[in-house]
């Protein structure tokens, strides 16, 4: 689905990202933990096509394609998906419409017919459901007003309407109640599929319980430092990162 | 003709003869000069004649359900006008001609107002139509009135009054708009008075031909108890200057002045606004918005005046601004007088941008950085116009002003 080789990324003149190497294949769900700022946000932003991220070297390769040439709204029409840390408020913008504008844009790009109002209707009311929101929301602003947990919620359900072929979660369980999270595990987990791959950028372990990941990466200080299965975030919970640093420091 | 109303009128002239139109060294005239009017529309502009009528029928707004009262170039139209019976109107020009002490109350000038100038004293002086509306007590009008004043260039000075009595309740739209024939300049004041109880809404559109000069002046006078909600809508004119006077007179007085200006091209538009708290326990809200393409400028000046013995007055103003280009031009003024302690007023102003976190998540959605501009900007503007209780006006308008900018696609989605 997506490689990445030899990512180095600066922010503002400072490197963030020293040589990231990470390959995900269709299908998977892969962890990416690591201690606070240790780049796993600004690998989550360059790879949905933020602003302010320098890429110095190296490269991103989605479905053959390169990646790093392609403009955010592009990158979301072959299928590349973020649900943000923060999702941002628009007062005044309803969420049917952006919905409605963000599928019709890739459905377009891809040569099918555009989705008319009953449709599109029938659509999100299907997928409504499988995070619990109420239907009234689609026609409030976007996240405007919004509960922590709302915000959360409505990003995976635009993940579930948008139907992305690579979803980059990032830090979705922060913020989240217990109930808030089971239903948004359980909604990603509806939508693991064969041709969609998802990447989990998480401080925690707490939201693999729920979510189990194939692979687990530590990234600190910019790189990825070890690479295992699930047991290897239990064994990060249990003795934190610092052991992984001098691991790799050997 | 009454001796009184001649004197009034005759000294009105030789006012504006000796001071002339406000020029940019007066403090509430430094960013808009009038002083290239007689170069656009002759020596004697204020006679200047119009072109060709227009037609009502073209500037009617989509499925409005209202009264209508015709002015056109100037002119009071009764017969292209559908007037309720439960209300009276009766055209300034019949009120000259028939009841001329009547009219003095109306024309009279009173150079020491707020925003008074030698516009005003024109008005006095020329006004030849205009409309003197009378809602009598208990009456609530049960559709709006649709005031359309029609131009097809050339000088219109026009002299309007509203008395809405106790308890009252009326809802008008008053509607600015023509050809662009002739180059032309719109003079209008209109007074507004609120009796103990009483309720106006009022929408304000400007939609003038780009050939218009627009100025205009509304005055409230506000009793008790009584409410009055202003949506004043900047689109049209090549130049328009607007001031709005309320005066909450009486305990429990409440007023809302909202006001939006989408301009493009070289237009400039001032608003001056002042909301005098006279009486103690009234509340007086303020939300300006404007976006500004192009070279266009647009000035705010919104002033709030706090009167000794005004307490418990719980007054708010905000002024939101969004330059499209770089090009153009905002200057916003929010002003505070308070001459009491016992009050609660708040006033702020930003100028921005689009916000790129905004930007990035449409965009990150599926949009294009075009389509999430326009989405974005159409949200600004449509937060103000959700004020707007009636949804044909807040959809023509809608309409209207995203005419102006780059097409937004599936609009019709976005009116939810």
């Amino acid at each position: 689905m997506i490689k990445i080789e030899n990512l180095h990324v600066s922010v503002g003149g400072k490197e963030i990202l020293k040589g990231i190497n990470l390959e995900i294949g269709d299908g998977e769900v892969h962890a990416i933990m690591g201690p606070n700022g240790s780049g796993k946000s600004t690998l989550s932003n360059v790879i949905a096509g933020r602003d302010g991220y320098e890429v110095t070297q190296g490269s991103i390769t989605y479905r053959g394609k390169d990646l790093l040439k392609m403009k955010p709204e592009e990158r979301a029409w072959e299928g590349v998906f973020l649900a943000f840390q923060y999702p941002v408020e628009i007062p005044g913008v309803n969420n049917a419409y952006l919905l409605k504008a963000g599928v019709n844009a890739r459905r377009k790009h891809q040569g099918e017919q555009e989705l008319d109002a009953m449709e599109f209707m029938q659509l999100v009311k299907e997928k409504a459901k499988l995070v619990e929101l109420d239907q009234s929301f689609l026609s409030r602003g976007v996240n405007e007003g919004f509960s922590g947990g709302e915000k959360k919620r409505n990003e995976i359900f635009q993940m579930a309407v948008l139907e992305p072929s690579l979803a980059l979660l990032d830090e979705t369980d922060s913020g989240l109640d217990i109930d808030a999270l089971r239903i948004v595990a359980k909604g990603v987990n509806t939508l693991r599929a064969d041709n969609r791959s998802i990447v989990m950028v998480t401080h925690y372990q707490r939201l693999l319980d729920y979510i189990k990941p194939d692979v687990v990466h530590v990234l600190a200080d910019g790189k990825i430092l070890k690479t295992g299965d699930k047991s290897l975030a239990l064994e990060l919970e249990e003795r934190g990162y610092d052991w992984v640093r001098e691991e790799a420091a050997a | 003709m009454s001796s009184v109303l001649n004197t009034v009128r005759e000294a009105a002239w030789r006012s504006f003869e000796a001071d002339g139109l406000p020029s940019s060294r007066d403090e509430d005239w430094k960013y808009t000069d009038l002083s290239r009017i007689a170069a656009v529309l002759g020596e004697s502009w204020w006679s200047a004649e119009a072109g060709e009528a227009v037609a009502a029928d073209e500037y009617q707004i989509p499925d409005l359900n209202a009264y209508r009262l015709v002015i056109s170039n100037g002119v009071v139209d009764l017969a292209a006008s559908e007037i309720p019976d439960a209300i009276t109107i009766t055209p300034l020009a019949a009120l000259l001609q028939d009841d001329p002490d009547a009219a003095v109350e109306l024309m009279l000038d009173d150079s020491d107002a707020p925003f008074a100038s030698g516009v005003t004293a024109l008005n006095s002086a020329r006004a030849s139509d205009g409309y003197c509306i009378c809602v009598a007590k208990n009456v609530k009008l049960d559709r709006p009135l649709h005031i359309l004043n029609l131009s097809s260039g050339g000088a219109a000075h026009i002299r309007s009054g509203i008395t809405i009595g106790s308890h009252a309740e009326i809802e008008i739209i008053e509607h600015f708009a023509g050809s662009d024939s002739a180059a032309g300049v719109t003079n209008s004041l209109t007074a507004i008075r609120l009796e103990a109880g009483a309720k106006c809404e009022h929408y304000r559109l400007q939609l003038e031909s780009s050939k218009q000069w627009h100025l205009g002046r509304v005055e409230v006078n506000q009793k008790a108890d009584s409410s009055y909600t202003l949506h004043a809508v900047e689109l049209g004119s090549a130049l328009s200057r607007v001031d709005v006077v309320d005066d909450l007179n009486e305990p429990g007085a409440e007023s809302e002045l909202n006001g939006l200006f989408v301009l493009a091209g070289r237009q400039h538009v001032d608003h001056h606004t002042r909301v005098a708290h006279e009486a103690p326990h009234c509340r007086s809200r303020e939300h300006y918005r404007t976006v500004l393409d192009g070279r266009s400028h647009g000035v705010f000046n919104g002033k709030v005046v706090v009167a000794k013995g005004a307490i418990k007055t719980d007054s708010a103003q905000s002024n939101a601004n969004l330059l499209l280009s770089g090009r153009a031009e905002i200057d916003t003024k929010p002003e505070l007088e308070i001459y009491n302690d016992d009050v609660k007023c708040a006033h702020g102003a930003t100028v921005g941008q689009l916000d790129k976190n905004q930007l990035f998540y449409l965009k990150s959605r599926g949009l294009s950085e075009d389509e999430a501009k326009q989405l974005l900007t159409f949200a600004f503007a449509d937060e103000l116009l959700a004020k707007m209780k009636s949804r044909a006006v807040r959809r023509f308008i809608e309409r209207a002003a995203f005419a102006k900018l780059p097409n937004l696609s599936g609009l019709e989605d976005m009116l939810v």
